[in-house]
């Protein structure tokens, strides 16, 4: 197996963490799971470059999101945070992408300012010279389906008003929508929403998408808790986000299933869709990717045959720089 | 768009051990753990995985291991290996102990800013700014902070003539935003604290007093914000559930509290020592406070009080005031410490008064006091502080910390709003705007407020000899439930390695630890700690015992 020893720490952690924090009735220990989860707060002190700052960009939910942009440059080269420069200022005088990104977690688990999210927020500003703004949306199951694409909307939403957010000589908010598992679920109906009413988005990146249905696919029963997944938490997750009632076949979970919608009419963006080899739910992914390019829309689909769930966590993998390229490459194509 | 940092490419076959990442950590601890937020030594890496796969075994006994693991209380997740090994041990009693648990890193010097992606050596400065109101308004706020750090840094360059000009172009637009609420409230409590330093500045304790009011005011202001906010009731909860586990078994306790004010803190631990199963022990509680001018013995009040409640649970108690302006004019006999007795020192916000100017050399009062508070071997030292760095050498960083920090604790007072509150919230701002005052205007020993983050203050009560109590996953969760009847969703509880913190959206405003004396620490003689011929019930006035 080619897993890294401190990424197979990371994970297996996470796995036993979860473990505890779902309970056999459909409830969740939400203060077990808080207290566990490794957090880190904001910065204005440049750290490589990058500052972020919290903001509230919706007062009713709450909803709060962290800013990640590279550090507003000043005469001295000081460490100290540039206050005289606005926080919320152009990075750039040339186009320069916004990348919304919602962090995974099956729904439940993680936040906006979990360690692990903060770290790879701060790589997409470096990689991609964007400013990242990174959701903390409703979690199930306290909070089901749509509350978290309700929030994901919000965000879109509230950065198209933002002027300092709109780049180039066309003033336009060069937006990316972006997520691993089920953040990437979220970016996916997100940008449905915003190809329904019209909102421009310059790309769709995707870490391993959270997709499901109703039957077990192949990989599923192949690679059922052969690496840190099971079937059954799947099983879980999805019945604590999805409506109560529901099945797997809700569109929400099988976007291209019997009850999905139909995308060739719309103009839907471009994506960008990572696969791990060794995730279970590989061929839902896959399928997603398919039923996107049959529904005539652009897809790259980058599978890493020998990479498990998270590889992106930590940089020590060659799934981690070549992915990295992948998104590098893919957003600058994509913002001009 | 430049080179992103690159660690090596491991293309690792196997379980290779990864390169440790930045060189900015400690080296013996794996760096990319370290940046996802947990600290295992590289060479325990293996170990650590092992007892993940036999703990999953051992879970795999589906509910009675998810039960044992879910109703465990657990410690400090971030030390990984302990973590892992404690709750193997719940549910296979029969383990070898593992090695000595990982101290948190300190930081021994002002952290790095440029150290990328350390949450423990990064030098935070949260900001949380408040969502927009009107689009002029947010103008003007924008404009207003730009022009407070102006003039701060005006202010810092000993451009005093610039300092001013800038200050009335504040109160301009001070005029055009709200000043009743948000940036605009802050933002004018800053302007005024800005003028205070630059037309009549405060350097020596006794203009500081006159800037702080008397202790009779401090007291009603301090109980306004105790009342409308949950950070001191948190501080006050968390300080009396680890009292209380460090007195379990012990039938003679001694309290010793820093700052007595009204004794808010201690009515919900006597009556939790009265429940105590076995019964409660016998209680001594001394109480430190500011003396009382007009011959009032406000301590003894205090006391006569406590002791009514303790009679009326029946908890044996006794009380005995301190009267002292500083603590470190305390000496170690003054709280007849009795041999036998388990001793809790408590200190809510008081030790950063303790505090000099970083990087002066001479010994600063704290570091006195922390030691003789070493040498009673107590039990438990329960410390709650400001989380934020507003000692700084430098003014402009100490200001812009302030800025961002006060923004944010007002921020979480306004959002409570209710009619009835309205008068005690602004009473509970006048406490919030004494310490801006402090910080912004005063200097030298009038600078009391010299608030330090959690990570400075591991390495000062580490180095003194004290050793951290972890809080735990229990006293998380109650926090957490204490928050819920607060209203205004935005307070949070976070664990930070085996402390907690409260903030408001996402930011730490304040953090309760528990430390005890190490053990290989020297204990003060007992001639310094009792003097039997003291009655216990007399007030020593410390600032008289200077003077001979």
């Amino acid at each position: 197996m080619v897993v890294p020893l401190n990424t197979w720490v990371l994970i297996s952690n996470f796995k036993l963490a979860y473990n505890m924090l779902r309970r056999p009735d459909g409830t969740f220990n939400r203060h077990l799971a808080e207290f566990l989860d490794r957090k880190v707060p904001a910065n204005v002190f440049p750290a490589n470059g990058v500052i972020s700052f919290d903001l509230v960009i919706d007062r009713q939910t709450t909803l709060l999101a962290r800013i990640y942009r590279p550090a507003p440059s000043t005469a001295s080269d000081s460490p100290r945070p540039s206050l005289h420069a606005d926080l919320r200022s152009p990075p750039s005088p040339d186009p320069f992408p916004v990348i919304i990104f919602f962090h995974g977690g099956s729904f439940a688990h993680s936040s906006f300012n979990s360690a692990i999210y903060d770290s790879l927020c701060r790589r997409f500003v470096l990689l991609c010279g964007a400013v990242v703004i990174s959701v903390n949306y409703r979690r199930s199951p306290e909070y089901r389906y749509p509350c978290a694409y309700d929030d994901g909307w919000t965000a879109l939403k509230w950065a198209s008003t933002e002027p300092w957010l709109h780049s180039g000589k066309d003033a336009k908010l060069r937006v990316f929508l972006s997520g691993d598992s089920s953040g990437g679920n979220i970016a996916h109906h997100v940008a449905v929403r915003a190809a329904e009413l019209g909102i421009e988005v310059s790309g769709n990146i995707l870490l391993n998408p959270m997709f499901g249905g109703n039957r077990r696919t192949e990989s599923e029963k192949r690679l059922d808790g052969k690496y840190f997944v099971t079937v059954q938490d799947r099983d879980w997750y999805w019945k604590a986000f999805l409506p109560e009632g529901a099945d797997r076949d809700h569109p929400a979970c099988n976007p291209f299933g019997p009850n999905g919608m139909k995308l060739e009419e719309l103009p839907f963006t471009k994506t960008l869709v990572t696969v791990a080899g060794l995730d279970l739910s590989q061929d839902w992914q896959l399928a997603y990717a398919e039923g996107l390019k049959e529904a005539g829309h652009d897809v790259k689909l980058v599978y890493r045959d020998q990479a498990t769930i998270g590889f992106y966590f930590l940089p020590n993998t060659e799934h981690f720089y070549e992915v990295m390229e992948e998104i590098k490459n893919f957003v600058s194509s994509n913002c001009w | 768009m430049g080179p992103y940092p690159l660690g090596s490419s491991t293309a690792a076959s196997g379980w290779a051990a990864a390169d440790s990442g930045p060189q900015c950590s400690a080296s013996e601890i794996d760096g990319l753990l370290a940046g996802a937020g947990y600290r295992v030594r590289s060479s325990d890496l293996l170990h650590v995985a092992h007892s993940l796969e036999r703990l999953e075994s051992a879970m795999g006994g589906a509910p009675a291991g998810y039960l044992a693991s879910a109703e465990a209380v657990h410690y400090n997740p971030s030390d990984l290996a302990a973590w892992v090994h404690s709750i193997l041990s719940e549910l296979s009693p029969s383990l070898p102990p593992l090695r000595p648990p990982l101290a948190a890193p300190v930081a021994e010097t002002w952290p790095d800013p440029t150290c990328f992606s350390s949450p423990y050596q990064q030098n935070q400065m949260a900001v949380v700014v408040a969502t927009r109101q009107r689009e002029e308004e947010e103008g003007s706020a924008i404009r207003l902070v730009h022009l407070l750090v102006s003039c701060a840094d005006a202010v810092q360059r000993g451009d005093s003539g610039l300092a001013g000009n800038i200050i009335a172009e504040m109160r301009v637009v001070l005029t055009r935003v709200n000043a009743g609420f948000g940036i605009g409230k802050v933002a004018g409590y800053f302007v005024d604290a800005l003028c205070r330093r630059i037309y009549s500045p405060c350097s020596s304790s006794s203009c500081s007093a006159s800037v702080a009011g008397s202790a009779a005011d401090q007291e009603i202001l301090y109980h306004h914000f105790y009342e409308i906010s949950p950070y001191l009731k948190f501080a006050h909860f968390m300080a009396n559930q680890a009292i209380l586990e460090a007195f379990d078994g012990y039938d003679r306790v001694h309290v010793i509290d820093f700052n007595l004010m009204h004794g808010l803190q201690w009515p919900a631990l006597i009556q939790a020592l009265a429940l105590r199963a076995g019964g409660p022990p016998f209680l001594r509680l001394t109480g430190i406070g500011q003396p009382s001018p007009d011959g009032r013995d406000a301590l003894r009040e205090v006391g006569l009080r406590l002791a009514e409640l303790a009679l009326s649970v029946r908890v044996r108690f006794a009380f005995r005031g301190v009267a002292a302006s500083r603590i470190d004019d305390v000496r170690p006999w003054m709280l007849q410490v009795v041999p036998g007795e388990a001793v809790a020192v408590n200190s809510v916000l008081q030790l950063h008064r303790l505090l000099g100017d970083p990087g002066d050399d001479a010994a600063a009062p704290i570091d006195s006091v922390l030691g003789w508070v070493v040498g009673i071997r107590p039990k438990i030292v329960t410390v709650v502080e400001q989380e934020a760095d507003h000692n700084r050498p430098a003014f402009l960083d100490r200001f812009a910390e302030a800025l961002f920090y006060y923004s944010t604790m007002f921020d979480s007072l306004e959002a409570r709003r209710g009619a009835a509150q309205q008068q005690q919230q602004a009473v509970a701002e006048v406490y919030l705007q004494r310490e801006i005052c402090n910080i912004v205007s005063c200097e030298g020993t009038a600078r009391v407020e010299r608030h330090e983050p959690l990570v400075r203050w591991r390495a000062r009560l580490g180095g003194a000899g004290l050793r951290a109590v972890h809080l735990g996953s229990n006293a998380f969760k109650q926090a957490s439930m204490l928050l819920t009847l607060f209203s205004g969703e935005g307070y949070c509880v976070e664990e930070v390695d085996g402390c907690l913190t409260l903030g408001w959206h996402s930011r730490p405003l304040i953090s309760a630890s528990a430390w005890r004396a190490d053990d290989d620490v020297a204990p003060l003689p007992d001639s310094q700690l009792f003097d039997p011929s003291i009655d216990a019930t007399i007030n020593v006035d410390a600032s008289q015992q200077r003077q001979q």
